[in-house]
This record gives C-alpha cells, sequence and structure tokens, in this order.
C-alpha cells in the first residue's frame, strides 16, 4: 500500500477542503465515499500536517478539515479518533480563531441528538456568517480532555522512529531578499503576471499533500550490506573424468544353489551330536576353502547354544570366520546368554586367543560366570567349577585380555567368597600383585 | 563350487563345462539330503528328472552369459528368454534379461531399468520373506537381538542365509545407474546397506560396491565415507600401495582417537543381556552339573588347558589373521596392475579433497610409476588440480594442457572446464566465463552422440560447470544471470549450504542494484531526497525519510510465488530468506552429525526436501561409518601392543586417517566461517523486511558463534542495534555500540584491514617454487580482485558514530546525537544518513533553518519537484 496520498487522491482532498457551501454531513459523506476505508487515516494524518502551519489552508478550508477529522471517526466514541489530542488542543488555544474553536466544540458535542444533526446541515460559510462570540465559552484543554477522552490516548505506533520523528516539510520561501516572506504581495493574483519570489497557495498544498508521508523524519540508521563470501577453496568445481562404472551381469543366475551343501549338512548334524574327527576335519576344510561358504552354512544365532554344547571345536572355527559379519554381536549376544557350561567357557577361552572380543562381551560373560557359582547349590559341583572360572580369569589376566581395573572389585569378592580353594587364593594373589 | 567367483570371460568359458558337472552332482546330494536343507526354488520337485533341467537350464545359462560378454544382446536377449520360459519369475534372469535389454536398445532408458530393478529387488526380498526367513523372523521375535539394529538386522538376514536369493548385484546395478545420474545421494544411500553387508558377498561383487561407494562418496565431497571405503578395499583385497609416508605429528594420537570411539559392540544390547542374566543364570545349573561332574576327563583337560594357556600368552599362529580383511583374490575383471591403479586414482584424489597436497603431489607420483605410460591423461589432470590448489595457476595451465585430448569431447568439456577455473581465480572473469561456456558447448554435444551410452550420463557434468558459471556471473555483478545458474546446479548441490548462500547474496546484489521489484536500488537510497513543493513564497522543502523507502521492499504477499511465471526465481527479499534458512538448515544438519556435507534423501523420497529426509537416511550414515572403525580397532590395538604386523598397511591408512582429521578440521573452520556469512545475510535481509524480532535474534546467534571474524562481529552488533532501535529500546541498541568506545566519545576501528583481508581464501601455497615461482603466483594471483567488497574499517568507524547519534537522539540526548552525527560526518561528509540524522536533531531543537543550510550544502541531496499540475480552471 502506498504510504503518501496519489496526485488524484491529493486533488481530490483540496477539492473537499474547498467546499465550503456544502453542508458538513455532505462533505463527511463525500470523504467517506471517495476515499476507502484503508485511506482514512492517512488522509486525515496528512490534513493534520497541514494544519500545524497555521498560514497554510484558509479558514474555511481549516474547518472543513476538522470536520473531516471529526466526522470521519463519529461512529466510534470519541476517544477512539487518533486525532482527539490534536483536535482539543487546538479547541483550548487561546491564540486560534474564536469561531475555530467554537466550530470545533460543537463538532465535539454534536452526538446523535437532533440539534447535532442541525449543526451538521450548515455548511461552513454559513456557519462564519451566523457565528455569535458571545453565546460561546471556551473550556480548558483539562476539562476537555476529561469530558472527550478516558484515558490518555496511546501513540498509533509502537516503532519509535516513527514516533521520534518530526514533520518533514520545511518552509524555504523563495523571494528576493530582504523582503518578508509573509507579505501579501507576493500571493498569484489571478489574472495579474507572475512576479519573481510569487507563489500559488493551492499548488504548494496540493503538492504537500501528495508529498507528505505519515512517517515524516527520523534519525537515519547506516545498514552495511553484508560482504560477499569469497569463493571457498574448492567451491568452484574442478572435474576429473569418472571411472567406467559398468552394470554388472548377474552371474549368480541359475547357479547351483547346493553349494556347500555337504558342510550345511554336517552343520546340521553337529547341532544334534559330537561330530566324529574326520567330520569336524570336512568342515573345516570346507570352511577355510570357501570363505564365503560360512555365511551359507545354515547357522543361525539361535542355533549357536547347540553347536556349542555338541561340537565346541566347530563353533570357535564359525565364529572365528563370522568375525566382519554384520550379525557377530548377535552370536556374542547368544553366546554370553546362553547357560554356563564347560563347552561354553572352552568357545569363549578360544574366542579371546584368536579374535578380538568386544571388552563389554568379556566382562558380562565374567560376571555370569561369576553368579553361576555362586547360585549353584551342590558344593561338590560348585568346588569344580570356581576352580574352573579362577583359572579361567588368572589365564584373561596374563594374556592381558581383560583389564582388571573393570572388574577388580566384582572379583576380588568373588576370591574372598571361595577363599577356601586354592585357585581362588592363588586367583587373589594374582590381583594384588597387580595392585 | 566356484562359479560365482570365476567371472572373467575366459576362466568362466573354461570352467563352464565343469561347473555343469559339478551341479549336477551337488544336486544329487542336496535332494538326498532335501529334508534337512531349507527348501529352494526348485526344491519341491525332487528326483532324477530334475537333474536333465538342471543342466538344460545351466547350459543356457552359460550361453547367455557369453553373449552378453560378446556384446551380442539380442541374441542374449534371446536365451534369456528360453531360460525364462524353463524357471518362471526367477528374479535373476529378470535382472539379467533387463540389463541385457538395455544394452540392446542403445541405453536409451535408464528410468525404466531402474523401475525394473527395484521390482527384482522387491521381489526377491518377498521370495526370501516366504522361504528361509521363517528362521530370521523368529530370531527376529527373540530378545536377545539388540534393538539398536533393527530393521538392518532383518535386512542383513536376508543377505546372510540366503545364498540363491542374493540381491547385491541387483543392487548395485541400482547404484550404478543412480551415479551415472549424478544422483549421488540416492546412490549412497543405495550402497550404504550393501556396504555394510559387505562380508557375505562374492568378491567381485564387492569390490565393485566398494569402488562404486568410494566414486560416489568423493562426488559427494564425503571424506570419511571415502576415507572408510578407501582403507577397506587397501585391506580387504591386498592391494595397499606401498608409499613411504612422513608420519605427521598427528599420527599417533589420531589413531589413539579412533580406538576412543571405536566400540562397535551396541550398548544397548548389553543392557538386555545384563537384565536377562538373572534368569539364564538360575536355569544354568542342571547343564552346568552335568558337564561338571560326568565329563570328568573333560573338565580336567579343560582345566589344564587353561592353566598352560595362562602361561602361554602367544595366540595361536593359524588364527592371527582375524583382523586381517584380505580377501581372497580369486580372479577379478581388473588385473592386479588396474586395480592398484585406480585406487592409487582415488587415493590422490581423496588426498586432494582433504587438502593433502603435499601427499597427493607424492602419490600422484606413484600414479606414473604404475602406470608406465599407459593413458596417462587422469593422472595429468589430477596433477594439474594440485598445482591448481597450490595457486600454482601457471604449471597448472601447462599440466592441463598436456593432458588435453580433444578429440575426446567429455575431455574437452573437463579441460575447458578446469581451465575456466584457473582463470577465474586469476581473477580473469571474462576469459574464463569464454572456458565455462566452452566446456558447456561440449557437454551439450555429448549428448547428441550416438549410440548412447550409460557414461554418456555420468560425462554430462553440465549442472557442475553451470555452478562454476553462476559464481562467475555473480563476480561480475550478474545477479540474475547467476541465480539463473544456481537455480540448475541446485539439482545436484542442493545439499550444499554455499549453494543457498550464493543464491541469497544474488538477491542482496539485485537489492542493492535496484533489480528487486518495488524496491529503490541501495544506490538511490545513498542519497536524500527533497521534494521541492511549490514556489516563491509558498514554497516549502518535503524531506524524504530513509525509514520508509527501505520499508516494504517487496509485499509480503508475494512470498508464496517466488518464482516467476517462466519458472526462473525471481530475486527478492523473502527468497533470500528462504535461502538462508535452507543454507543454515544444512549446515546445523551437518555439525549435528560430522563434520561433512551429509546427503538426504533416500530412494523412495524422491523430492528434495532437505528436512524430511534427512533423517531417514540417517542410519545408513552411520552404519557406513561403522565399518571403518572396526578396521580401526585392530589398528589401534596393533599400536597398543607395539606389535608392527602390518607396518606398510598401517602407514597408508594413517596417511588416509590423518588427511581425514585434518580436513574435518579445515571442514568446521570453513562452515563456520559460511555460517558467520548466513547469519548476516540473514539479519541483513530480515532488516530489510521489517522483522526487527528475528534481526535481532540471528545477530544475537551471530554473535554467539565462536571465532567470529571481526567483520561479522561488527555487522551483528550493528544489526542487533538497529533492530533493538526499532523495538524501541534505543539503550540497549546504544550498548551493543558502545561496545567500540573507547574512552569519551572516541570509536576505536572495529576491525582492521588484516581482518578483511582473512576472510580471503587462506591458500595452501607451499614452497616449492618459492624461489621465483611463488613470487609470480602472488603477483598474478588476483588478490584484490578476490578481495571482499565492503567498508573500509575507516569507514565502519564513521557508521558506528552515525548509528550511535541516531541512538541517542531516539533517547532524546539531542546534543550527543549532534556531536556524534558531526563526528561521522567528519569522516563520511557526504553520508545521507549522517546528514539527516543532523537534520533530524535541527528540527527537534528548532533550528529549521541551519536544517535547511545542510540540506543545501551537502552534496548527496537530491531535489525533486513536486510533479503536480494544477488545473487551475478547476
Amino acid at each position: 500500500m502506498m504510504k503518501t496520498l496519489s496526485a488524484d487522491e491529493s486533488k481530490t482532498l483540496y477539492a473537499l477542503l474547498k467546499s465550503e457551501q456544502s453542508p458538513i454531513h455532505e462533505i463527511a459523506a463525500d470523504f467517506n465515499s471517495k476515499f476507502p476505508r484503508a485511506r482514512h487515516f492517512l488522509a486525515c494524518s496528512s490534513l493534520v500536517l497541514l494544519l500545524q502551519d497555521k498560514k497554510l489552508l484558509h479558514s474555511t478550508q481549516r474547518m472543513v478539515a476538522f470536520a473531516v477529522l471529526h466526522q470521519t471517526y463519529a461512529s466510534q466514541k470519541s476517544s477512539a479518533n487518533p486525532f482527539i489530542n490534536f483536535i482539543i488542543n487546538t479547541a483550548s488555544d487561546d491564540e486560534g480563531e474564536k469561531y475555530e474553536r467554537a466550530f470545533i466544540l460543537q463538532l465535539l458535542g454534536s452526538d446523535g441528538s437532533s440539534s447535532g444533526k442541525e449543526f451538521l446541515k450548515q455548511s461552513v460559510a454559513d456557519y462564519i456568517q451566523g457565528f455569535d462570540p458571545s453565546v460561546h465559552s471556551f473550556p480548558q484543554c483539562e476539562q476537555l480532555q476529561q469530558q472527550y477522552c478516558d484515558k490518555i490516548h496511546p501513540e498509533p505506533y509502537n516503532c519509535l522512529f516513527k514516533d521520534g520523528s518530526v514533520k518533514s516539510v520545511v518552509p524555504d520561501p523563495d523571494v528576493p531578499s530582504g523582503c518578508d516572506a509573509n507579505s501579501i504581495e507576493f500571493d498569484l493574483q489571478p489574472g495579474a503576471k507572475p512576479k519573481l519570489g510569487s507563489g500559488d497557495r493551492e499548488e504548494t498544498v496540493i503538492g504537500l499533500l501528495r508529498n507528505l508521508s505519515l512517517e515524516g523524519l527520523g534519525p537515519q540508521w547506516i545498514r552495511p550490506l553484508p560482504p560477499r563470501l569469497p569463493v571457498q577453496e574448492g567451491e568452484l568445481v574442478w572435474l576429473n573424468p569418472d571411472d567406467n562404472h559398468e552394470l554388472l551381469w548377474d552371474y549368480g543366475m541359475c547357479v547351483d544353489t547346493s553349494r556347500g551343501a555337504a558342510v550345511r549338512d554336517l552343520i546340521a548334524k553337529a547341532l544334534k551330536g559330537p561330530l566324529v574327527p574326520p567330520q569336524q576335519e570336512q568342515v573345516v576344510v570346507e570352511l577355510v576353502n570357501d570363505p564365503k561358504l560360512v555365511y551359507h552354512c545354515g547357522l543361525t544365532p539361535r542355533k549357536l547354544p547347540e553347536l556349542v554344547e555338541n561340537n565346541p571345536l566347530i563353533a570357535v572355527e564359525v565364529l572365528t570366520k563370522l568375525i566382519h559379519s554384520p550379525e557377530i554381536n548377535e552370536y556374542f549376544t547368544v553366546l554370553v546368554n546362553m547357560d554356563m557350561s564347560l563347552h561354553s567357557m572352552e568357545v569363549v577361552n578360544r574366542l579371546t586367543t584368536t579374535v578380538e572380543l568386544p571388552s563389554e562381551f568379556i566382562r558380562i560373560y565374567i560376571t555370569n560366570c561369576i553368579s553361576s557359582c555362586e547360585n549353584i547349590k551342590d558344593k561338590y559341583m560348585q568346588n569344580r567349577l570356581v576352580r574352573l572360572v579362577c583359572v579361567f580369569l588368572q589365564s584373561l589376566i596374563r594374556n592381558n585380555i581383560i583389564n582388571v581395573k573393570d572388574l577388580f572389585i566384582e572379583v576380588q569378592a568373588f576370591c574372598i567368597e571361595f577363599s577356601r580353594i586354592r585357585e581362588a587364593a592363588a586367583l587373589f594373589r594374582l590381583l594384588k600383585s597387580l595392585e | 563350487m566356484d562359479a560365482r567367483d570365476s567371472l572373467s570371460p575366459s576362466t568362466v568359458a573354461s570352467s563352464a563345462a565343469s561347473v555343469t558337472a559339478t551341479a549336477a552332482a551337488a544336486a544329487a546330494a542336496a535332494a538326498s539330503a532335501a529334508v534337512t536343507v531349507s527348501p529352494n526354488r526348485d526344491g519341491s520337485s525332487g528326483g532324477a528328472e530334475d537333474d536333465a533341467v538342471l543342466s538344460a537350464v545351466a547350459a543356457l545359462a552359460k550361453d547367455a552369459a557369453l553373449h552378453f560378454q560378446s556384446s551380442k544382446f539380442a541374441d542374449c536377449v534371446e536365451v534369456l528368454n528360453q531360460l525364462l520360459l524353463k524357471k518362471q519369475d526367477d528374479p535373476k534372469v529378470i535382472h539379467n534379461i533387463a540389463i541385457a535389454e538395455y544394452f540392446r536398445d542403445g541405453c536409451s532408458d535408464p528410468r525404466k531399468l531402474l523401475e525394473v530393478l527395484n521390482n527384482v529387488k522387491r521381489s526377491e526380498v518377498l521370495a526370501c520373506a516366504s522361504g528361509e526367513q521363517v528362521e530370521a523372523v523368529s530370531n527376529l521375535g527373540n530378545k536377545v537381538i539388540s534393538g539398536s539394529k533393527g530393521s538392518s538386522a532383518a535386512n542383513s538376514a536376508s543377505i546372510v542365509y540366503t545364498d540363491e536369493f542374493d540381491t547385491s548385484v541387483a543392487i548395485l546395478n541400482i547404484a550404478v545407474i543412480w551415479f551415472h545420474l549424478h544422483e549421488y545421494a540416492k546412490a549412497l544411500s543405495v550402497l550404504g546397506p550393501l556396504y555394510q553387508n559387505i562380508e557375505p558377498i562374492d568378491e567381485t561383487t564387492a569390490l565393485h560396491i566398494c569402488l562404486l561407494l568410494l566414486e560416489v562418496a568423493l562426488a559427494c565431497h564425503d571424506a570419511s565415507k571415502s576415507a572408510d571405503a578407501l582403507i577397506y578395499v587397501e585391506r580387504a583385497f591386498g592391494v595397499s600401495c606401498m608409499s613411504q609416508v612422513d608420519n605427521g605429528s598427528m599420527a599417533q594420537q589420531q589413531s589413539a582417537n579412533l580406538v576412543a570411539k571405536s566400540s562397535s559392540f551396541p550398548s544397548s544390547s548389553l543392557a538386555t543381556v545384563a537384565s536377562d542374566l538373572a534368569s539364564s543364570v538360575i536355569a544354568s545349573e542342571n547343564p552346568l552339573t552335568r558337564t561338571l561332574s560326568d565329563d570328568a576327563l573333560e573338565y580336567e583337560t579343560m582345566l589344564s588347558k587353561l592353566d598352560i594357556g595362562g602361561q602361554n600368552a602367544v595366540r595361536p599362529a593359524g588364527l592371527s589373521s582375524s583382523n586381517d580383511l584380505s580377501r581372497t583374490p580369486v580372479d577379478r575383471s581388473f588385473t592386479t596392475v588396474d586395480l592398484k591403479l585406480k585406487l592409487q586414482l582415488y587415493k590422490v584424489r581423496f588426498l586432494l579433497l582433504t587438502r593433502n597436497l603435499k601427499q597427493a603431489k607424492r602419490e600422484v607420483k606413484h600414479v606414473m610409476n604404475i602406470a608406465r605410460g599407459k593413458d596417462s591423461c587422469t593422472a595429468l589432470l589430477l596433477k594439474s588440480q594440485i598445482e591448481y590448489a597450490r595457486g600454482n595457476h601457471r604449471k597448472a595451465i601447462k599440466l592441463l594442457v598436456a593432458s588435453n585430448n580433444r578429440t575426446d569431447m567429455a575431455i574437452s568439456s573437463i579441460f575447458n572446464n578446469n581451465l575456466g577455473c584457473i582463470y577465474y581465480q586469476l581473477g580473469k572473469y571474462h576469459t574464463s566465463s569464454i572456458f565455462f561456456s566452452k566446456a558447456l558447448t561440449d557437454t551439450s554435444s555429448l549428448r547428441k552422440d550416438k549410440p548412447l551410452k550409460l557414461s554418456t550420463f555420468a560425462q554430462d557434468n553440465s549442472l557442475h560447470i553451470i555452478y562454476n558459471c553462476g559464481l562467475q556471473y555473480l563476480a561480475c555483478g550478474k545477479p540474475i544471470l547467476a541465480a539463473r545458474c544456481f537455480q540448475k546446479a541446485s539439482l545436484v548441490f542442493y545439499n550444499w549450504p554455499l549453494l543457498w548462500l550464493r543464491l541469497a547474496e544474488c538477491c542482496l546484489m539485485a537489492l542493492e542494484k535496484g533489480l528487486v521489484k518495488t524496491s529503490r536500488p541501495l544506490s538511490e537510497r545513498s542519497e536524500v531526497r527533497v521534494h521541492v513543493v511549490g514556489e516563491g513564497k509558498w514554497r516549502q522543502l518535503v524531506t524524504e525519510d530513509g525509514i520508509s523507502r527501505n520499508g516494504l521492499v517487496d509485499s509480503v504477499e508475494m512470498d508464496d510465488h517466488m518464482l516467476s511465471n517462466d519458472g526462473q526465481p525471481k530475486l527478492s527479499m523473502p527468497l533470500a530468506r528462504q535461502c538462508l534458512y535452507n543454507a543454515l538448515h544444512l549446515l546445523n544438519c551437518s555439525e549435528s552429525t560430522h563434520s561433512n556435507p551429509d546427503l538426504p534423501s533416500s530412494e523412495e523420497n524422491e523430492s528434495s526436501e532437505v528436512a524430511s529426509s534427512k533423517n531417514s537416511n540417517h542410519k545408513n550414515l552411520n552404519s557406513i561409518e561403522s565399518k571403518a572403525f572396526s578396521v580401526t580397532v585392530g589398528i589401534g590395538q596393533v599400536n597398543a601392543n607395539g606389535d608392527a604386523r602390518e607396518p606398510k598397511g598401517g602407514t597408508s591408512q594413517e596417511l588416509i586417517q590423518n588427511s581425514l582429521a585434518h580436513y574435518e578440521g579445515i571442514r568446521r573452520k570453513e562452515n563456520q566461517l559460511i555460517k558467520q556469512a548466513v547469519l548476516a545475510n540473514l539479519a541483513y535481509v530480515e532488516l530489510e523486511l521489517e522483522n526487527p524480532m528475528k534481526a535481532l535474534s540471528t545477530a544475537r546467534s551471530l554473535l554467539e558463534l565462536p571465532e567470529c571474524s571481526r567483520i561479522y562481529v561488527f555487522l551483528g552488533h550493528v544489526y542487533a542495534a538497529e533492530a533493538l532501535c526499532l523495538l524501541n529500546k534505543p539503550k540497549e541498541a546504544a550498548e551493543h555500540l558502545s561496545i567500540y568506545l573507547s574512552g569519551g566519545n572516541n570509536f576505536e576501528l572495529p576491525f582492521s584491514q588484516e581482518d578483511c583481508e582473512q576472510l580471503r581464501v587462506e591458500r595452501t601455497i607451499d614452497s616449492e617454487e618459492l624461489t621465483g615461482g611463488l613470487v609470480t603466483a602472488k603477483n598474478s594471483s588476483p588478490d584484490d580482485s578476490q578481495g571482499i567488497v565492503f567498508l573500509s574499517p575507516e569507514e565502519a568507524r564513521a557508521a558506528l558514530y552515525a548509528n550511535f547519534a541516531a541512538a541517542s537522539a531516539m533517547q532524546g540526548e539531542l546534543e550527543q546525537a549532534y556531536n556524534f552525527a558531526t563526528l561521522a560526518l567528519s569522516i563520511l561528509p557526504n553520508s545521507p544518513e549522517a546528514t539527516l540524522t543532523s537534520i533530524y536533531v535541527d528540527l527537534m531543537l528548532g533550528k529549521s533553518r541551519e536544517a535547511l543550510a545542510k540540506l543545501k550544502q551537502c552534496s548527496r541531496v537530491r531535489f525533486l519537484t513536486s510533479g503536480i499540475t494544477v488545473n487551475k480552471s478547476s
């Protein structure tokens, strides 16, 4: 939306100001019909700016302007009129013309009553003609404020730049030096030849209406444009020829799918019971011959416990081969969770010496071992298991496979609990020597 | 048995007969064991007549492969169709038919092929689900499986367990097509899961996967993924190139770092383990009792074995290779030398990407040694690129010219583009524009080439060249043309924060030049406009307010259509804001993951909605990362033990890891700088759009950035102060400015000339041409033209004075405002802002005469007639 009046709007507004013979309510209606609601405020603000300079408008024009200012917002409470402060100030300005002040007071007083309606039927010219200064009293500013503003009217804008702005119009009379710029000799006389320094008031008023912006002039801020970021290293695209990545033929098409059937068969057997040495040999050899076979031998994490129980060596072989498989962690998880047994311990022990096991895995396995020892009811069995676990732990510690510090308290407590067993005492001494 | 692995044409031919024989034998064996073996596709019909069918099928498959190898695609399709009659709906047959038909039809429709391949992939997955997957599914239900792996576990299961439903080739081919179409993000998202499950995949396919991953990762400037793939290929395929590496200082700490983060054991699974522990322990008594009591002998053996093991720490030699990823090199489609050469070239490209120019220079020499006079074009181009990166532009041109093979259009376009880059860096933008447009002409003539090859698409680098054009237009001050280029290039570069910043810069430049609709050019704003109204006695001067001109640059309703009717970007402030938000989002994403430019978008998600697709891809990215780490575990351990098991391979790996770490540092710095620029631009744009709140918060986040350049700190303060003023807080505004106040009424220089220099690219010019080459390089280097266009430190100080004056005036301290405005005018006598502020103060003080005098003195005032004629007769 434009922030100043257009040329046409300026002319229309000025024409309204000149209609001193029309009844006030007609002027108001005219204004309403010629300016859309959204432009009311702008037009009225421009009028206020013109009214602030007492010389610019003729007295009848000023009164029409006030009528417009008031009537445009007359449908609301007077305190809602954005220009009420200006109107009241003019009405209570002792230096102002009496008829103008009286006119404003009557405007302010014109409610829906019949006398009010009567007043609005007059034209401005009629009003001046019938003006009798003696009937009017002029109340003080405070009294008017009390009457017409319920509260201090908030400023229409919250923006300080605009609030703090000043009227940006500066009179710059262009008259020969030494002459009084206020003299009427420089007013353009109809028909007379324009002389140096003369000017047309009407043209100025319309020009001002056209150019006055709502905001006036405020302090200015320097807003530097941010610099363009210099071209970054590697930003310009340097081209290299690509490698030629061609589409591949799938040679797996219709290829015998029974690859490794023998091994698959053997693994299936190995889940049910121990394999005889030649069979074990065969599995190991075939797995070595075809490194991919391990992924196709039919073993899954779920089946691992059976394999461990029945053929720990095969289990070690398979797990070692699967060490880079994305599923290896699932196998480990199964292993750590399966029932504690001689064979599972053997598998774990062998794995610790062949591959890097995640330290978390070993830690949990040891915890598992220790609690198995504690939970066993049969004393004989317990002794045997404790001995085994102690030897296992010593082996892990000596081989630097576990960091003693991680498990120190747990293992120490275990040693003390079973200190009656020779191997536990030995483990305890080993722990102490490492301290 | 090795049929899957023996892929080179000659071996396939010779071994084909034996394959058929073994296949038949094995099938018989399989049939006898059919009860226990999982059902395969023809498992339903067991029996002897199967043998005949099987051998016939195998013969046809062999035939088809031979036709394919000798490029007789029509014959190949024919044979395949016969095969399809025997093996209906076999996904692999359908796959090969699609490939053969694609070649037969002249590679005209890669999208159609893509569709078929995706169907193949899907149908194979479905087949899996109905078959052996029962096992895997029941497994998934089991608590034991870690939650963290989620869907990838299901995915891997299909690859691990199902021999006959191996989809890797089809998936690889999908990635190949995406790669050739420059859809790197999509290619990467397809390759990620494959790479993660690479172990079970046969050697040839695995090698192709790795090489393609390398290529794509390099194309995406993704250093960490390229490093990972490079290390993996070197180790797994045993072609680690010997190279002397001088151990940089960062070598040791770096590997230590990597080890620290390298635990690949998912912690969440451990939690479940722990919680399950109690139950399993209680249940564990019975078997234990059994083993402990019954197998007394076994128990003693175990006990003694452990005891002996305790004394003997050495691991069995035969098994010590567990860290060794090496794959048995069966014959491949490459010779070892070929592969070595390829890898060496990739390594050089990787080192170039990570700006390790010294090492790149060394490694490129090895390329020459390995190649021994073979086609050296690629190597020369890389050498030229190294010199270009080092700022030795003359040498770069020489090498480039030496590499040029004008008969090849693809090479010619590369040559012209690269020459354009060099001339750009020399500041000769017009020359560079000639070369860029030549390069574009070459690519367009390439497209007309018949017959089409898939690689034709890949060789069409026009979008990359167009990005370069955009930069060149921007440098020449042509924002609209530049924006057009960047918009086109966004098809490839949409996940580059820089692209979006450049597009925003186009908008700002357009604003500056008055090309943004409904706004006046900034140049016009740098003058005071005074309307002269009326004549003579009635003459009045109406001074225009700067603010009302700044405001409403674009009406906000236009927000929705940033493209004009012809689909070109309409340069505007809202567009600039949108672009900057994109850049910011991308920068934040790369911060939150690693410092590499992550690639959003997944296969399904074809739209380039950066935000939404980001997450879906995240998993894949991580999974790719993990391979590098599992590799590093081994290395780290080796180093810790002081056991140099693989000294040479290790150094190559260290070199790669060091470069990566170094590059990530550079990258972080660069992203920080880009972020500063983005935030500064954004704050400016928000001010232009009259959003002081957003401008303020943006300026504040700019000021909070660590290691912010002093220039951007200055801008942050100035923008924040203006925003605060607009928000009615002149006091806080003044505080932002008074940071620069030193004693009383003096502002210090907010930044120095060196700060301006620093913003320029820090080029790694090394010392080789020190004796004279460096000097010439320096002289010819376009430092002045590459420099930033910005206020001088002194002008910046004047801006501080002027703005402080404005802030003072707002607070009603007119005296102080007057003084500072005067100081500002003493440095910048023609500053319209300072002039207007001091006129404002005069008017506020009622000194309209002084105001008039100032208006008339200032050289930047433009007097305008009111332009209204009054019709006298009316």
